[in-house]
């Protein structure tokens, strides 16, 4: 599904990435664990296209082709998704004509008919009540005025609606209370199966308790130091990163 | 146009036949006084950033009957359902564009007014003075106790000639106790060098409710200045909304008076610019009485070599206590050649007040942009709909409906001109 070789990327003259090498096979989860400024950020950032990443050296790939060249749209049309680390409030933009307009544009790209209002209220209500989620929520301006588990929440949201191959969660138990982790994790591992593969990037191993990872990588000045089982984040939970330092 | 121009038109006016000889001292006087005021220069405070350039450089005629001729002007483009409508084609009235209302008083050419009193005297801003020594036509709206006119009158004023005319409309408003009114001004016109400098004098009795809607949406290389003054008694509510898209050159000028306790005003603009235009905003609400509550909400959105003016002052007298006033002006700025000048200024003599201000300038948010690209959408449908929800909320102002969905198919049509 995802292959990343020997990535090197840099912003503002600064280099972050220092060659990373994974594979995530389809129906695999992995999870990128690291301390602040390891370069998990920017290792996602870099997957989803944002403009001020500059890759120097090396490749990622979507299924055997390329991605580096692709607009940030490009890949989301060809299943690439990114929950947010901190999701951006658009003021005066309805949520219900956002969600519609990012779903239609996929369908448009996939060569389905694009869904009319009634047609698209019945897919998200149906996803709303997975997540537990007022259907209020549809009137708001996206994201503005939301709670930090209610902006997570919209998140996944999004994420059941355009049905991702691959999904990214940034940071998404940052902010969460207990009970909105589990929706959350709940949401998530539902939508798992044998097709739809996961990075998941946390520093904390809180989340991997409710979401449990095929495989878990540690980062440190932006290379992948250690691989190992879902065993490796009780691991680090104890001693934590230092003994991992070169 | 120069100061010493202005005479041999001025005569044109004093000779008109159909004008009543009752106005002409008015006008006379107006018109010695603004010779003495002259034009204003870049050193009036007010005045820095207008660009008068065009105006000094280009001689205008006044309007005479032979330039209202209507040839082969498109009325339907302009349509707004469910309004009254009055045409006014190059400062002339048009019977037979308009509407009956028997509500309204019209005097073209200054005839027999039952209310030649109640023509307001100017303040000595020259262009006022200019609009009353000039002025060419007017409409003058006078309601009854506890009158509701329920449906929005709609003053559709179209510039169209090929002439160089200067028109000067005046519209006079008093609204009696508990009445409640909905004016819509629309400026329309694609002349090619046309100056229109209205004046505009409300007067709201207590209880009463003025929503006054501007839509100017002249040619681009228009002129378009307008000066509204506002009294306002006890509890009276005014509300205004512009929305421009033209012309080259435009200026609104706002005093509003709240004079009357618990009086309210909201005054709110939206204004597209591109190319080289410039649309501004002079805002001055001035608070007399305590329990108060004004609020000015401006925002631009400039394209190209475009700049914007807003000016916005609120002012709070010492005998207006517990005052609530809110002054914001934000502004989008859609290309690296476009300037905003933004002044908000707070002026307060009363101790227990309650005032906000703020002002915001700047380009797209660039996180939310890449956030909806992420999720499939165009860089071009990103940038649109980020426009758009800047926009938007202004267009809740507007009550009526079909005048709200006349404002917002303009604006997506600038939008689909210069946003993308």
């Amino acid at each position: 599904m995802l292959t990343i070789k020997n990535l090197h990327a840099e912003i503002d003259n600064k280099s972050i990435l220092k060659g990373v090498d994974l594979e995530v096979k389809p129906g695999e989860m992995h999870a990128i664990m690291g301390r602040n400024g390891s370069g998990k950020s920017t290792l996602s950032n870099v997957i989803t296209g944002r403009d001020n990443y500059l890759i120097t050296n090396g490749n990622i790939h979507l299924e055997n082709e390329s991605i580096v060249d692709w607009t940030p749209e490009k890949r989301s049309l060809e299943g690439i998704f990114m929950s947010f680390q901190y999701p951006v409030v658009i003021p005066g933009v309805n949520n219900t004509y956002f969600l519609k307009a990012a779903l239609n544009a996929k369908r448009k790209y996939l060569g389905q008919k694009e869904l009319d209002a009634a047609g698209f209220l019945k897919v998200i209500k149906e996803k709303l009540n997975e997540l537990d989620m007022d259907p209020k929520f549809l009137q708001r301006p996206v994201n503005q005025g939301f709670s930090g588990g209610e902006k997570k929440r919209n998140e996944i949201l999004q994420m059941l609606t355009l049905e991702p191959k691959l999904a990214i969660l940034d940071e998404t138990d940052s902010g969460l209370d207990i009970d909105a982790l589990k929706i959350i994790a709940e949401g998530v591992n539902r939508y798992r199966n044998s097709k739809r593969s996961f990075l998941v990037i946390t520093h904390y191993q809180r989340l991997l308790k409710y979401i449990q990872p095929d495989f878990i990588h540690v980062l440190i000045d932006g290379k992948i130091v250690k691989s190992g089982g879902k065993e490796l984040a009780l691991e680090l939970e104890e001693k934590g990163y230092n003994w991992l330092d070169s | 146009m120069k100061v010493e121009n202005f005479q041999s038109e001025f005569e044109k006016v004093l000779n008109k036949t159909n004008f009543s000889k009752k106005f002409k001292p008015i006008q006379e006087k107006a018109f010695h006084q603004f010779l003495d005021t002259g034009l204003p220069s870049k050193k009036w405070e007010d005045w820095r950033f207008t660009k008068l350039n065009k105006f000094s450089k280009t001689l205008y005629k006044v309007s005479e009957t032979e330039h209202s001729q209507i040839t082969d002007f498109n009325f339907s483009k302009h349509h707004i359902s469910d309004v009254s409508t009055l045409t006014f084609f190059n400062g002339h009235y048009k019977k037979e564009f308009s509407d009956h209302i028997p509500e309204i008083e019209i005097i073209d050419g200054l005839i027999d007014s039952k209310h030649k009193e109640e023509i307001s005297s100017p303040t000595d801003s020259p262009f006022e003075l200019l609009n009353t020594a000039f002025m060419d036509s007017s409409f003058n709206i006078f309601t009854k106790k506890n009158q509701i006119l329920e449906k929005p009158i709609r003053f559709l004023i179209v510039s169209s000639s090929e002439d160089k005319l200067m028109v000067s409309p005046n519209i006079n408003i008093k609204l009696e106790e508990n009445s409640e009114l909905t004016l819509i001004e629309h400026h329309v016109g694609e002349s090619s060098n046309f100056f229109i400098n209205t004046s505009t004098h409300a007067q709201l009795l207590d209880n009463s409710k003025l929503r006054h809607i501007r839509i100017q949406s002249n040619s681009d290389s228009t002129i378009n200045f307008s000066n509204i003054d506002v009294n306002q008694n006890q509890n009276s509510q005014y509300d205004f909304f512009q929305f421009a898209s033209g012309p080259e050159l435009s200026r609104l000028n706002i005093h509003t008076k709240l004079n009357g306790q618990g009086a309210e005003c909201s005054l709110n603009g939206l204004s597209l610019s591109s190319s080289s235009q410039q649309l501004g905003a002079h805002i001055i609400t001035n608070h007399f009485s305590p329990n108060c509550i004004s609020k000015q909400n401006f925002k631009n959105i400039l394209q190209d070599k475009s700049s914007g003016i807003f000016n916005g002052k609120t002012i709070v007298n010492i005998d207006a206590q517990k005052t609530d006033s809110k002054q914001s002006n934000k502004n989008l700025l859609l290309s690296k050649d476009a300037i905003m000048n933004s002044n908000p200024q707070l002026e307060i003599y009363a101790d227990d007040v309650k005032c906000s201000h703020g002002s915001t300038t700047g380009s797209l948010d660039e996180e939310a942009l890449f956030y909806l690209r992420s999720r499939g959408l165009s860089l071009d449908r990103a940038r649109n709909l980020l426009v758009r929800g800047f926009a938007t909320e202004l267009f809740d102002i507007i009550k009526h409906e079909s005048t709200k969905s006349f404002i917002s198919d303009r604006f997506e049509n600038w939008l689909k001109n210069n946003a993308s």
